[in-house]
């Protein structure tokens, strides 16, 4: 972890005297990440490859800026998380939340699931979170960013964080658990 | 230690110092209510986590462009001459400002200026005087070759009127044999009658 700290510092520096290549080198690396994030947040393949697009764009365009280098993994994500949240601002008619919609069970409720139903599962529950919360169970779960580093992303206090995170947790234990009962 | 004192979130989510970790384990093993919390939350992290990370459809990358490449100054001012730069733009600043500051001396008619005008004069004879040798030389070789193509012209024309001449002597003593004897065959002939 260490020396790929080191070697995204020589990117970056390699990168802001106007090497291409290196910066390409730099979006290999994190492009899987971003995306996936991009991902939970939209719901939408086309959407997050293009956002993931403008994200690395905007992030070679502002190199220049980051101040830190050893920061660039939250500062990247704080590019993404901006240009989501543009997104999803465009799109709110046609993203909000149906309460009525349910999620899908495997048709047996407390039965032993396959893993893709339980990832239908699991998608589904997380798009009845808000964004807020969703976003902050994405960066927290699987991008595996400490609170302090997602409070930096988010730009709100700690205590912030962790009371969306909280709440996401508690209402992803209550909507999944028909589902994971019969894995218990 | 109380129930309450356990933040079984912030443990799952691996944000308790580790340092107290013994602490929350030892009372999971105790307390039934938090066991069945724990397990519960444990559950549905590993839920989440069933949802695997899908690969990039596409792959990202920029091509070099020039609207994005920095200018040349910057990426002067970038790399790590900048200072060597810097110093040597601070040099050259300091003799621009002590040229222009320092007043320069009335400079007087020198020698210098003397001798160069004596010795163009004497350049300029010197090569008047070379010209002049060269131009007398030229002039001799052309009258002495002259000279070689008379004699030429006159040895040939002496030689050919040699040749004209014993030609003509030739013809002559011919023209006076023919003539004796046509004479000699006409007396013959009379003398026949």
């Amino acid at each position: 972890m260490i020396f790929r700290e080191v070697e995204d510092r020589d990117l970056i520096a390699t990168a802001r005297r106007g090497d291409v290549e290196a910066y390409n080198l730099l979006v290999s690396r994190w492009e899987k990440r971003i995306f996936n994030y991009l991902l939970r947040l939209t719901g939408n393949r086309e959407d997050a490859m293009d956002v993931s697009q403008d994200v690395f764009l905007k992030a070679y365009q502002a190199l220049s800026k980051l101040d830190d280098p050893a920061r660039f993994s939250s500062w990247l994500f704080r590019i993404a998380h901006n240009e989501a949240y543009s997104l999803l601002r465009k799109n709110r008619p046609e993203d909000e939340l149906d309460p009525a919609r349910e999620i899908p069970s495997g048709g047996k409720s407390g039965g032993r699931m396959f893993p893709v139903e339980l990832s239908l599962a699991v998608d589904g529950a997380l798009k009845r979170l808000s964004a807020d919360q969703r976003e902050a169970v994405v960066l927290k779960v699987y991008q595996g960013f400490k609170f302090e580093e997602m409070a930096e992303i988010l730009e709100c206090p700690v205590s912030t964080v962790k009371s969306r995170l909280y709440t996401a947790l508690d209402l992803l234990k209550a909507t999944l658990a028909p589902v994971t009962e019969g894995r218990a | 230690m109380s129930c309450t004192n356990f933040d079984w979130k912030a443990y799952i989510l691996e944000e308790v110092p580790r340092t107290e970790l013994p602490s929350y384990q030892q009372h999971a093993a105790q307390c039934e209510e938090c066991s069945l919390e724990l397990a519960g939350l444990r559950l549905t992290r590993d839920s989440l986590l069933t949802v695997r990370d899908e690969e990039v459809p596409r792959r990202i990358a920029f091509v070099s462009d020039k609207v994005f490449e920095p200018n040349w100054w910057q990426r002067l001012w970038a790399s790590g001459t900048k200072v060597g730069f810097a110093a040597a733009a601070m040099l050259a600043g300091a003799i621009v400002v002590h040229g222009f500051a320092t007043k320069p001396a009335v400079a007087p008619m020198t020698p210098t200026q003397t001798s160069a005008a004596v010795d163009a004069a004497l350049i300029d004879k010197l090569v008047s005087e070379r010209v002049e040798k060269v131009v007398a030389q030229i002039e001799q070789r052309q009258a002495e070759k002259t000279m070689q193509v008379l004699e030429a012209a006159n040895k040939r024309y002496a030689e050919e009127r040699k040749a004209d001449l014993a030609n003509a002597s030739a013809n002559y003593e011919m023209v006076l044999k023919q003539v004796a004897l046509s004479y000699k065959n006409e007396n013959r002939m009379v003398v026949g009658q």
